[in-house]
């Protein structure tokens, strides 16, 4: 019997979809974000270089190395104050349960960084267990409210999300309770398709005013971040400098999502490695760099992700995903609802289905009661604990005592896109390839 | 009464000014030689009378909670943008996407709209003597919109529970709005409207109100249905 073989362009997957396609008539429609094997380049493709004889490092356990983390330094009366650079980016209050929302409102609190509203509004819940919230203010402006607005410690402009840039959210009818409904002033039940554009501006000229009413709508006490999806990043951070941002946040492709057409997060948008690279080119280029601050987001792992982007340019990370799996995201506990789904423990992205097992990504209460708040809170605490002190452990080797510090030098690239991009040397050369 | 000279100040000025009258208690503020300057009003969450004689530039009265904004000209785009409650009169014409997004309260204008009027609008009611640009409505969720004139192409486009009436011509409906009929209850909701909120010169200049359209949302884009495939593919 010859051997069996698959195609190389057809094969079980795209058959598979194609066949969904057929049958349903809609497109593929997820969460959770890019499923693709990683074959572009990535922050596992740089390496640190830590100190031997041509620097000096700092005792790793013991000397200071500071990870105090000052935010919106530019305009604003009050800059935010955080005591790590990892904070929780926004994800909203319908695409994540209250108990969700509200842990890590608590998480991040105990850990003394921020976290931020989202697509929907503020939860008062979560403003009370917040020691620094970021105020969203997003296309589709559910739940806007200058009342929130005013109690918010920043507000951020967004205009895209990495994972589905150039697109609104999506928030399929099983999550749109009567409590969600209420919140965003949707009926109950419908398949909300969330805005693209902001209504009441378009362009980057525009943009300057609305930051203007914006600042002063707050009094211009607080920041006003702007925060872009990655897609032509050098252009984009410019404008949004222009515009009077005192921060950007760059998100990019390996963001996450509640629900968005699959092809977004596979098909759309500039890796983050690549993304805080022309970010940082951009500020420099226009002599901003430093005055405005550079949040990166998008796939941030843990704080070895995190150390490299801060390297790199940014002075801090937000991190989504993997605060959710700090939560118990694909967890192996409730099985048979994971198979349910159609999902198995570490498979699950099925965040758009509203029947996340694990109480998550559902407005179930039932499902929402396997989210215990304070134990959720514990361990997104920890996850942010630890992840700062993978940043320190680095910067303290690379003989840094402060991790905003850690730079370009202190690594080396293992592939020649990552020094092309980076504009680092590649290991065993001391080219810059590119450039 | 109070009065504010903009024309040698700054526009943080401007709103500090109109802050600090009313925190002394102080609820009818004049500005004068506004000078269609951006950002006049913005944020105001008092119950005060803000009279602006002139024109202004953009999100006049954007974000406010309560005040009532008089403006005696023409208003830049994002009039009163996100409004939660208050009273928003523009005695000339509006430009893009007033009302964009209001949760509550009233916007009138006397003059027409541009374009995307009361898009995402979230509640309360606007009103429209003259003319509409196109996409008025457009995602439009709650609350009610009247036009007393012409409505642009795409009219009242993806809405939710918003309802719409027109009284003159419609250029063309929006993906998924369609015609409904007007019970007795609605003409006379809508008729108090009208002469509750236009002046009488105003109001008797414009059609009955047993002569406006209703519009709503025909729901078929509420939720994906693969049966609705061409409707879908003219929305996504």
């Amino acid at each position: 019997m010859p051997e069996l073989q698959n195609s190389g362009i057809f094969g079980p997957r795209v058959i598979e979809e194609i066949q969904s396609k057929a049958e349903s008539g809609l497109y593929s429609i997820r969460g959770f974000g890019t499923l693709r094997e990683r074959r572009w380049p990535t922050f596992d493709d740089l390496t640190f270089l830590p100190c031997t004889l041509t620097r000096i490092p700092l005792e790793g356990y013991r000397e200071k190395c500071s990870t105090k983390t000052v935010l919106g330094t530019r305009f604003a009366k009050k800059p935010i104050q955080l005591d790590i650079p990892v904070m929780i980016t926004g994800m909203s209050w319908g695409a994540l349960s209250y108990n969700a929302k509200v842990a890590l409102a608590k998480g991040a609190a105990a850990a003394g960084s921020s976290n931020t509203t989202g697509d929907g509004g503020m939860l008062k819940a979560e403003r009370e267990n917040s020691r620094t919230l970021i105020y969203e203010v997003l296309p589709s402006r559910y739940g806007i409210n200058i009342h929130h607005m005013r109690m918010a410690d920043a507000i951020e402009l967004t205009i895209g999300q990495g994972a589905k840039p150039g697109t609104g959210g999506l928030l399929l009818g099983s999550k749109v309770s009567d409590r969600i409904a209420e919140q965003r002033d949707l009926p109950i039940g419908v398949d909300q398709r969330s805005a693209a554009r902001h209504p009441d501006f378009l362009g980057p000229d525009d943009m300057i005013i609305k930051v203007e009413e914006l600042r002063e709508a707050t009094d211009w006490q607080v920041p006003i971040f702007i925060k872009l999806g990655a897609s032509r990043v050098y252009d984009d951070v410019k404008l949004a400098a222009k515009a009077g941002a005192d921060v950007i946040v760059v998100d990019g492709m390996e963001g996450g999502t509640g629900a968005s057409p699959a092809i977004f997060q596979e098909h759309t948008g500039l890796p983050t490695l690549a993304a805080v690279c022309e970010a940082r080119s951009a500020l420099q280029d226009i002599g901003l760099y430093g005055d405005v601050q550079l949040i990166i987001a998008g796939g941030i792992r843990d704080g070895v992700d995190a150390a490299k982007a801060m390297a790199l340019g940014a002075d801090a990370c937000y991190i989504g995903t993997a605060s959710l799996i700090a939560l118990n995201c694909n967890k192996p506990i409730y099985e048979d609802d994971y198979r349910a789904l159609g999902a198995a423990p570490h498979a699950c992205h099925h965040c758009h289905t509203g029947r996340c097992p694990v109480g998550i990504t559902t407005q179930d209460p039932e499902l929402m009661k396997r989210l215990d708040i304070d134990e959720g809170a514990e361990r997104v605490r920890n996850l942010l604990q630890v992840m700062t002190l993978e940043i320190q452990m680095l910067a303290r080797s690379c003989g840094k005592s402060d991790v905003h510090h850690l730079e370009p030098e202190d690594m080396a690239a293992l592939t020649l896109e990552a020094s092309a991009i980076c504009g680092i040397p590649l290991v065993g050369t001391r080219k810059v390839f590119g450039h | 009464m109070a009065e504010i000279d903009a024309s040698e100040r700054s526009t943080r000025e401007i709103n500090a000014a109109m802050r600090q009258f009313i925190a002394q208690s102080c609820k009818e503020i004049t500005v004068r030689n506004p000078g269609a300057r951006h950002n006049l009003a913005v944020a105001i969450l008092q119950e005060a009378h803000i009279r602006i004689a002139g024109s202004v530039g953009y999100y006049c009265a954007g974000l406010i909670d309560g005040a009532s904004i008089e403006i005696e000209g023409s208003a830049g785009w994002g009039l009163a943008e996100s409004m939660l409650r208050g009273t928003v009169r523009v005695h000339g014409s509006a430009g893009s996407g007033a009302a964009a997004a209001i949760r509550g309260g009233t916007v009138v204008i006397h003059g027409d709209a541009a374009a995307r009027l009361g898009v995402s609008m979230k509640g309360g009611t606007v009103l429209v003597a003259g003319n509409c640009g196109y996409m008025a409505g457009f995602m439009a969720q709650k609350g009610t919109l009247i036009v007393c004139g012409d409505a642009g192409e795409a009219f009242a486009d993806s809405m939710y529970a918003t309802v719409c009436y027109v009284g003159g011509k419609i250029a063309n409906l929006g993906t998924d709005a369609v015609i409904a009929p007007m019970d007795s209850a609605e003409v006379e909701q809508l008729e108090k409207i009208l002469s509750t909120h236009l002046p009488a010169a105003l109001r008797s200049a414009k059609p009955s109100a047993l002569d406006f359209k209703k519009v709503v949302a025909g729901r078929k884009l509420w939720n994906f249905d693969k049966r609705e495939w061409r409707i879908w593919q003219e929305a996504l």
